[in-house]
């Protein structure tokens, strides 16, 4: 029967992009518009056909699915209030004289190394279109974020000399966006 | 003769012709897309399949609440309209018809009835 097997290829399209709910509730959907096709007279290829090219394209819809997904959204938060954050850093660090810590360059060099991966897979989350990448990406860089909020926090109350008020506002706005980033590892993971 | 409307010309306000699908009842994917045919004369011109993204969008904001049901043996995804979906809608019908009125009075020169 040619109807449902176009119908059954194009969701087998959808299925190897989307996560299983979605994919059932777009299933119920063109199943609904196909027997409407049926019931208006259209035989099942010509009816599947018209269901199909009503749905739209695959590539469209995934791309609309992985803009409107809690990675996407995650990460753009996340980027939003990275500079923010960022800024408040490197005063503290700049005013602290903080080249003149004693911490190890092979730890300096690793905490770079995963500062820029994160920001590139928050980058990846934010403009990527493969909805899993998209949701996995983001994830990653939510635990990401907050091992190097932890690390920041936790290498300036041990290390820095003197606690300032810049200090003070870093360690709050970077515990903010840690917490933010740990409660929505799961959300970003599963779209 | 009336011409479709297309996605890029929704752009903006499709959330609300979605709540306003929404407003009398719970709806599932499909039955949303026939009531937006129907409320716009079928001039709606966007892909099915578009639609859903728009609702789990919706659903994310808080706008709509989406639960599983099983109708005729099969599962089936519904939303319906929250409290602050429902004040959502409320504030864009409100701003739509200050900017309904706003481009009428612009382009054909109609007086202005100020704000409702």
């Amino acid at each position: 029967m040619p109807g449902p097997c176009l119908i059954d290829d194009y969701l087998a399209g959808l299925a190897a992009e989307l996560p299983a709910p979605i994919v059932e509730e777009l299933a119920d959907g063109l199943d609904e518009t196909y027997r409407c096709y049926l019931g208006q007279g259209l035989d099942p290829a010509a009816a599947s056909q018209a269901a199909v090219a009503e749905f739209g394209e695959p590539r469209v819809i995934v791309a609309a699915f992985t803009d409107a997904s809690g990675g996407r959204r995650t990460a753009r938060r996340l980027l939003a209030a990275g500079p923010a954050v960022g800024l408040c850093w490197a005063v503290v660090l700049i005013t602290a004289r903080a080249w003149q810590w004693p911490v190890p360059l092979a730890a300096r060099v690793l905490f770079g190394v995963a500062l820029i991966t994160v920001i590139g897979l928050l980058a990846v989350a934010v403009l990527g279109r493969r909805y899993r990448r998209v949701c996995r990406a983001a994830a990653t860089a939510c635990a990401g974020t907050a091992i190097l909020d932890a690390a920041m926090i936790g290498t300036v109350l041990v290390t820095a000399p003197a606690l300032a008020w810049p200090v003070a506002v870093a360690v709050v706005l970077s515990a903010g966006r840690s917490g933010f980033a740990l409660r929505n590892v799961h959300h970003a993971l599963t779209g | 003769m009336l011409l479709p409307m297309r996605a890029e010309e929704l752009k903006g306000h499709l959330d609300a012709l979605l709540l306003a699908a929404l407003e009398n009842g719970p709806q599932h994917g499909y039955a949303v897309m026939e009531a937006l045919r129907h409320s716009t004369g079928g001039r709606l011109d966007l892909p099915t399949g578009t639609i859903y993204p728009a609702l789990h969008r919706l659903e994310a904001s808080g706008l709509i609440a989406g639960s599983w049901s099983v109708a005729t043996g099969r599962r089936r995804r519904l939303y319906q309209l929250t409290a602050a979906g429902a004040r959502a809608l409320s504030g864009k019908r409100a701003d739509w018809r200050d900017f309904a009125a706003m481009m009428s009075t612009a382009l054909e020169g109609r007086p202005c009835p100020g704000p409702a």
